[in-house]
């Protein structure tokens, strides 16, 4: 993981200037689980997101442990459990936008966009295709996107008792106000 | 007969007992109250920052107090963030962000650049960039000599 934030920090690094870089570090992700048993939902508001409007770039760094769930125990399962927080604390997203060149990040509107990227989580790696929207702003850039991911491609096992009452897919949903890097 | 009626009546009644336990006390919990909860470290906002990033201390988890001069304080949408940086970094100034409690954001709008304050929060860890604590509330605030 260690390795990963580097080399997302020393491609962001390379790229031209700092007028191009927008970032946060109050972005928001949620994932949503619909189930028998019960439905799941849990809410981060302390992602840190940049995006390089040059080169596409995009890298979104989320603190599991910063995932808040309507129950206490269902958190505490969360980190123990399924994404073992204290030895996988951070998960990573690296990519670039695939539609660059249909953006216009100094035009005010609202733009579709494609990323494809690599998603870790518990230090596993895996392809990601996410959809969504660029919101330009005179002041920022809204970035809104929702994709599935399957937990056993992360290695994340469901406990066989509830093994068939809870999804195995969850839907993640982003929403970041990027603001030009002074 | 009559014993074994009231047998059965007894532990059908612990059972509901048990079962009523564990509905409020255990699957329905209630998060922790951080801003009554005894700290697990006490430091400054410096030292915090300067373990965290030298990778010294895995305090993800566990409740921090810590206490310096806040270099800022960020409101956005419903959340507000005292900061307190210390270095440059890609995503803007790195250092310790703490997300207040609702009921201390008022507090926190208040804080300015000449007072010393002490901040405890439920510490989620340390993300590479910063520290962040969530759940925070105010404890004390003294201003600059």
């Amino acid at each position: 993981m260690k390795k990963l934030l580097i080399t997302a920090f020393v491609l962001l690094f390379a790229l031209p200037t700092y007028a191009q870089r927008y970032v946060t570090k109050n972005g928001y992700i949620s994932f949503y689980s619909k189930a028998p048993l019960e439905n799941i939902q849990a809410d981060n508001n302390q992602v840190e997101c940049a995006l390089d409007s040059h080169s596409g770039f995009f890298v979104v760094k989320v603190l599991m442990r910063a995932f808040v769930f309507e129950k206490a125990l269902m958190q505490e399962h969360f980190n123990e459990e399924y994404v073992e927080s204290a030895k996988y604390p951070n998960a990573l997203f690296t990519g670039k936008v695939q539609n660059l060149k249909d953006i216009n990040f100094s035009k005010p509107g609202t733009y579709p966009a494609v990323i494809k990227g690599k998603l870790t989580i518990r230090g596993i790696s895996k392809p990601v295709t996410a959809k969504g929207t660029f919101t330009v702003t005179k002041s920022s850039i809204k970035g809104n996107a929702k994709f599935p991911i399957t937990l056993a491609d992360y290695g994340i096992t469901i406990p066989a008792p509830v093994g068939g009452k809870i999804a195995k897919t969850v839907t993640i949903t982003v929403k970041v106000n990027l603001n030009p890097l002074k | 007969m009559k014993k074994i009626k009231r047998v059965l009546g007894i532990l059908f009644a612990l059972g509901i007992l048990v079962a009523a336990y564990i509905w409020f006390f255990v699957y329905n919990k209630p998060h922790r109250n951080f801003e009554k909860a005894k700290p697990d470290i006490t430091m400054s906002a410096r030292q915090c920052y300067h373990e965290f990033s030298q990778n010294k201390i895995h305090a993800g988890g566990k409740v921090l107090e810590i206490y310096g001069i806040p270099t800022s304080v960020k409101k956005s949408d419903s959340l507000v963030v005292v900061v307190f940086a210390f270095k440059k970094g890609m995503f803007g100034d790195n250092g310790i962000r703490c997300t207040m409690l609702a009921d201390n954001q008022k507090k926190a709008l208040a804080l300015s650049t000449s007072d010393t304050a002490y901040i405890k929060g439920f510490c989620a860890g340390y993300n590479g960039s910063d520290v962040v604590l969530e759940d925070c509330s105010i404890i004390h605030k003294s201003k600059i000599k």
